[in-house]
């Protein structure tokens, strides 16, 4: 799909939220979402978030759902390990990827939260929103993101 | 209106997975500036989505006539140092949180990992926030640090 036609797509689902529902755009959130229906810290027992999950539990099933039709689409549903790069640079073993994408997932989770936004909060909403903590946020993920790939590609697996 | 939420869901899912928004090789090729697929993405959202809630914000209220409530975050120190962790957890996984959902639908079975250590690292930020709330200067344990 062309940048721009998925561009579009992204700030049209962004409004819609908005528009119809006056919801703003944030997925990381769902983490929460997930983790308040288990855990019993305060954090997870805010009203805000009670409130926030009513919509925002359906919308990443719809994700979910949008990546298994995605597949369907193109080629078949088929449960797989290929990971690209990874594969020619890094290494083909599941279990390296199982701790690698854990250690991610966890950095991802911790980070996301405690920076209130990932890129679609922060990077798409806060943004186009004008809001200044956002492009704080999202110029310093981006540079983080952005460091550690030049690390990992170029320095230790270059 | 579940079901107009699961709606939204699968189509921005769908975009994500076939824009290349969700694949690891993309992520990795907008951090090595091989590939521009994830600018354009990213920057065609905001260009569009700035003139969008400035309009938003004027008409002032949703189709149902609703008064528009657009929570802004507030500003902590966690800002920055959570979106250093953001930016380390982005590289390693490929994935941003929107598509770890993505790929978990998709079938690839890595990212079922990365989800269990975003759940985890959530977990971790929900049971030390008492304790790291003025370090980081984070808003009242009520309030959370912001939707997104």
């Amino acid at each position: 799909m062309h940048w721009a036609v998925a561009g579009a797509g992204i700030a049209a689902v962004t409004l819609v939220l908005l528009l119809a529902a006056n919801r703003r755009l944030g997925i990381s959130s769902g983490f929460e979402d997930l983790c308040s229906l288990a855990l019993p810290f305060p954090y997870f027992r805010r009203g805000n978030l009670i409130t926030s999950r009513r919509w925002r539990l359906p919308f990443i099933g719809g994700l979910v759902l949008g990546g298994a039709l995605s597949a369907v689409w193109t080629g078949g549903w088929h449960p797989t390990w290929e990971l690209g790069m990874f594969d020619q640079v890094i290494g083909t073993t599941a279990g390296v990827k199982v701790a690698w994408m854990f250690v991610g997932g966890l950095f991802i989770g911790f980070g996301t939260r405690l920076a209130g936004g990932c890129t679609s909060g922060h990077g798409i909403f806060g943004l186009s929103n004008l809001e200044w903590p956002s492009l704080v946020a999202t110029t310093t993920f981006m540079l983080a993101g952005l460091a550690t790939t030049q690390i990992v590609y170029r320095l230790l697996f270059g | 209106m579940a079901i107009f939420y699961l709606l939204c869901g699968v189509v921005f899912g769908f975009i994500l997975s076939r824009s290349g928004a969700a694949d690891y090789d993309f992520i990795q090729g907008m951090f090595l500036f091989t590939n521009f697929q994830l600018y354009g993405i990213i920057g065609t959202a905001v260009v569009i989505g700035v003139p969008g809630l400035w309009l938003a914000r004027r008409y002032g209220h949703t189709m149902t006539g609703r008064p528009l409530a657009i929570e802004r975050k507030a500003y902590t120190r966690g800002t920055v140092f959570g979106s250093m962790s953001f930016g380390i957890g982005w590289s390693m996984a490929g994935m941003c949180p929107g598509p770890i959902f993505v790929n978990v639908g998709e079938g690839k079975l890595y990212a079922l990992a990365a989800l269990a250590g975003a759940l985890t690292g959530a977990a971790i930020l929900g049971a030390v926030y008492p304790r790291i709330q003025r370090v980081m200067t984070l808003p009242a344990i009520t309030v959370g640090t912001g939707e997104g």
